[in-house]
């Protein structure tokens, strides 16, 4: 059957069997292979990419039920060898990778928390907690990967208030 | 000399204290620079195994057996080779002359019995079983196909006639009369009984002693998980005759050796092996699977690369698994708290086939680490490595030193129950004095250097431990018990001394080495043996190598994990690479350095004795004026003109390291919990740990693995069980069965250090990647005994599952 994505921006139509899984789809159909196959059963969250703007496990979507949704990967988030979001330049002031198989999955499902928390107050810890129970790591233990959330929240935060604040009265 | 460091070990600058070995100032090295693995990892563009897409790739998927234990009769492949896309269907008669793959880490100094392999080594699983399955997973049949879903669609059409044969999957139960036999050449399914200390001296403490203490303890099965499944791409060329072999492998030299020389019967000289980036290990990616032989041979058998990446489910049922023993441990000793004996029998479950170096890890490994921190008179352990109808055992983060600091750590606390002292002050008391050293703890091992009670006091200290009743009482008015639980450790890491690991039975040398080869504009690429699974080795041996030269570590290109690139070395295993490769480097370095010295002494027109290299120059002594710098000299060697004869042009050495001895890396844990009285549920609220790693390569690095580490033995205590029913299938097949850690699972830990330098090499290093898993388990156990003890409770089996605790909390057996 053929169907259409927008992967990142582009639109991708091709003829996908009806059991296809969108993670087949991105990796070996269309070659990004940024998104990560850890458990098979939706169960670890290296497969994360988001659908319309929200994190799922691709791992666990048809890609014929994707049919004309906007889809981004890690390779929609960065343009290769480039400039890090502000996501993945607090992980990486945090060292929160290690192997980095989980990483990608894990900037694709925070970023989807980072970004609802602009203009809101940052998420606490345990939010942070709970909202990463669906990414596993075995390297890091969570907790670079926890005070990075926490610091681009708070960079986040600052570049916010300057935005806002009235001329003449920063600092 | 001790220095204990108050602040984080992420923000703190280097405590680089007084080695008199190296007496000189750091520049890099022990900074928290940025991890330049980093940016390629967050854009997700690490090439990982499974990223890795070669023109015409062929797709390869394995069939493992069903059934733990059973005779095949018969394989039927013609159906599934009439299947869309099928291009070979092979079994074990396909591969007549491929040999077993062999274990090279045998118990050593005992008699010990293996399935064969030809070459007299000890052997070993067939690469694909032809006559008889022995676990789940034993892999019996490949496909090679289009793609990869065909090739596993095809699995199925593969009819295999099982004649079904009894199954035994504990170890204490495979050596009883009349259990299931695995293996003609094991009698008894005993590979071998292994001893260490001093048995009669240890029973006679025991029996004169005031006070003993004794455990029946669990040390339960566990699969180490690493994110990434392991994958293997094999391409053979047939114009040179070369195999290339892209895996998942911490140790791609190693690889290299044993499958040409050993399993493939092809020259050295023709397999090449890559490591590309590797998703995480823990100690399962440095054996020998079939499938690394097997994609390799199909290649040339169909002249196209092919590519096998395994799914959870088959890393769950065929990746090596991890501890699993059970043991009977007694401890004696006096009314006033001092040890006087420490005594383990252990029945250390093998699995199904020796693994590459499993045997040699649940032997000496955990067997001559048992006295801890601890100067123990009289000490004896001995074990019984047994087969079974399991998946077979390997190395597991922190393995064997775990199992040996669980069960000591268990007994100290159930001792210091028993004649009613505070568990740290019983610690206090038998700690290793610092004038010790090197000290010969009875069972084998000499540690190197330590300090242990500043260690011990400063996780006290921060835990806040003086004010635990407080914090019982406050919790109890919640609803929850609060317990606390200290564990201390000794970790042999920095295998190794090659002549020492032959007498443990390890068949092959352990040293590591580094090349540098500066090039003529004064950039530097250094070169290791070992090989990264997330360990950032290219930022810390960058830094390494730019520290010993006095150069901007940005100069420093790192290469690993591809065997045409690289000089030899072992890999990565066992904590070892920042202590092994990390001297490797410095000392290739120092070589550079001495060159240089030679070079710019005939350069400056001055005799080598005035002439001093400092700050990436050399320079005249006494006038920093006259000199050259590192960029001019590079380009000088590289022309070569001028040089005396005994000067070679060029900068390129190559130093292979073999320390004399060991590295002994130690700490103190502290674990708070609650335990929930209505639930059962425990919660880490308060987790401290000061651990020990010599001198520190980049703090940044350290802190995560030690954050990790201890994530993983707390995953062993309260949640991980790889649990196989009465037919021998793994119940815990995939992560929904098998529970690991998740982020709301675990506190912010508090962490600090002390720094006590290896006197074994010339960087001052311990270990560090894996040390922290040592204590976990042992210290949560404890805490959770000690939050139920005034319920008689003395001993709960892990995983602490909140239906266990519940049980206990309703008056279940105790």
């Amino acid at each position: 059957m053929d169907l259409t994505l927008h992967v990142n921006g582009r639109p991708e139509t091709f003829s996908a069997p009806p059991n296809e899984l969108l993670v087949e789809r991105l990796r070996d159909g269309l070659g990004l292979t940024g998104t990560k196959v850890g458990c098979d059963t939706g169960q670890c969250g290296t497969c994360v990419v988001r659908l319309d703007g929200k994190s799922v496990k691709s791992c666990l979507v048809l890609t014929a039920a994707a049919a004309g949704s906007e889809v981004t990967t890690i390779e929609g988030v960065t343009t290769r060898g480039g400039e890090l979001t502000g996501l993945q330049e607090a992980l990486r002031q945090e060292h929160g990778t290690q192997c980095g198989f989980c990483t990608p999955g894990m900037v694709m499902a925070l970023g989807e928390l980072v970004d609802d928390a602009e203009g809101k107050d940052a998420p606490t810890e345990p939010e942070i907690r709970e909202w990463l129970t669906g990414n596993l790591c075995r390297c890091t233990g969570y907790h670079s990967v926890v005070r990075g959330v926490q610091r681009a929240c708070a960079a986040s935060a600052q570049a916010a208030a300057q935005v806002t604040a009235p001329a003449g009265q920063e600092g | 000399m001790t220095a204990v460091t108050g602040e984080s070990a992420v923000t703190q600058e280097a405590t680089q204290t007084s080695q008199a070995r190296t007496p000189r100032e750091h520049t890099v090295l022990g900074l928290p620079l940025d991890i330049r693995e980093d940016p390629r990892l967050l854009r997700g563009e690490a090439m990982y195994v499974g990223d890795i897409d070669l023109p015409r790739t062929a797709h390869m998927a394995i069939l493992g057996s069903p059934v733990a234990h059973a005779r095949i009769l018969s394989i039927e492949t013609k159906a599934a080779e009439q299947l869309p896309g099928v291009l070979k269907v092979a079994t074990a008669a396909d591969f007549p002359d491929v040999m077993p793959l062999p274990c090279i880490w045998i118990p050593g100094g005992v008699e010990s019995h293996f399935p064969p392999h030809p070459y007299g080594l000890p052997g070993a699983r067939p690469v694909l079983t032809g006559d008889t399955v022995r676990h789940v997973g034993d892999a019996i049949a490949v496909v090679v196909a289009e793609t990869a879903r065909q090739a596993t669609a095809a699995l199925a059409a593969i009819a295999v006639e099982y004649e079904p044969l009894p199954v035994v999957t504990r170890a204490d139960e495979a050596l009883a009369p009349g259990a299931p036999r695995l293996h003609e050449a094991v009698p008894g399914n005993l590979n071998a009984y292994w001893t260490c200390g001093d048995k009669e001296r240890t029973d006679a403490a025991i029996a004169a002693a005031e006070v003993t203490v004794e455990l029946d303890l669990v040390n339960q099965r566990t699969i180490n998980s690493p994110m990434e499944p392991r994958g293997a791409v094999g391409d053979y060329d047939a114009t040179t005759g070369e195999y290339t072999l892209y895996a998942s492998t911490q140790g791609p030299h190693n690889h290299r050796f044993l499958l040409s020389a050993l399993v493939l019967g092809i020259p050295f000289n023709k397999l090449r092996v890559i490591a590309p980036t590797v998703g995480g290990s823990f100690g399962t990616k440095g054996y020998l699977y079939p499938d690394m032989a097997l994609v390799l041979l199909l290649s040339k058998a169909l002249g196209r690369p092919v590519k096998w990446v395994d799914t959870r489910t088959g890393l769950m049922n065929s990746t090596v698994q991890g501890r699993d023993h059970r043991q009977h441990v007694t401890l004696a000793g006096t009314r006033d708290g001092r040890i006087t004996a420490v005594r383990c029998t252990s029945h250390a479950n093998l699995g199904a086939y020796p693994s590459t170096i499993g045997p040699g890890v649940a032997t000496a490994l955990m067997g001559r680490s048992i006295s801890g921190m601890y100067e123990i008179p009289a000490a004896f352990c001995e074990v019984y490595a047994v087969f079974t109808n399991t998946v077979p055992l390997g190395a597991q983060r922190g393995s064997g030193r775990a199992e040996a600091a669980f069960l000591m750590e268990r007994l100290v606390d159930r001792y210091a129950r028993e004649i009613g002292m505070d568990p740290a002050e019983v610690r206090r008391r038998n700690l290793v004095p610092k004038d010790r050293f090197p000290y010969d703890n009875g069972l084998g091992w000499t540690y190197d250097s330590g300090d242990y009670l500043p260690n011990l006091d400063r996780a006290l200290e921060l835990s806040g431990y003086a004010d635990m009743p407080a914090r019982k009482a406050e919790a109890r008015t919640r609803g929850k018990r609060l317990g606390v639980g200290l564990a201390t450790y000794v970790a042999v890491c920095g295998v190794g001394p090659s002549t020492r690991m032959s007498k443990e039975g390890m068949l092959g040398g352990t040293w590591e080495s580094a090349n540098i080869r500066v090039h003529p504009t004064g950039e530097v690429t250094v070169t290791v043996g070992s090989a990264s699974t997330g360990q950032s080795h290219g930022t810390v041996f960058a830094q390494v190598a730019a520290d010993e030269l006095g150069i901007d570590p940005e100069q420093v290109q790192v290469l690993e994990g591809d065997t045409r690139k690289a000089p030899y070395g072992q890999g990565t295993y066992g904590s070892r690479s920042y202590s092994m490769a990390g001297p490797a480097v410095a000392l290739t370095a120092r070589k550079i350095k001495d060159k240089l010295v030679k070079a710019g002494a005939v350069l400056l027109g001055l005799p080598e004795e005035q002439v001093v290299y400092a700050g990436g120059r050399v320079h005249e002594r006494g006038d920093e004026e006259n000199g050259k710098t590192f960029s001019e000299l590079a380009m000088a060697l590289w022309y070569g003109w001028g040089l005396p004869p005994e000067i070679e042009p060029a900068l390129d050495e190559t130093t292979h390291f073999d320390p004399p001895e060991f590295n002994y890396p130690f700490g103190s844990h502290v674990a708070v919990v609650e335990v929930d009285e209505l639930t059962g549920e425990t919660e880490v609220v308060a987790y401290t740990a000061v651990d020990d790693a010599g001198n520190i390569g980049n703090p940044r690095i350290v802190h995560g693995q030690i954050e990790g580490s201890i994530v993983h033995g707390l995953g062993q205590a309260l949640m991980e069980a790889a649990e196989y029913d009465e037919n021998g299938i793994l119940v815990s097949r995939d992560l929904g069965h098998y529970a690991l850690p998740r982020a709301a699972d675990v506190p912010f830990f508090t962490l600090d250090k002390t720094v006590t330098p290896s006197p074994h090499n010339p960087l001052g290093a311990k270990g560090a990647g894996e040390i922290a898993t040592v204590p976990p388990a042992a210290a949560v156990v404890n805490a959770v005994v000690d939050a139920l003890s005034d319920l008689g409770v003395r001993h709960i089996d892990m995983p602490l599952t909140p239906e266990k605790v519940w049980r206990l909390l309703r008056g279940g057996d105790r």
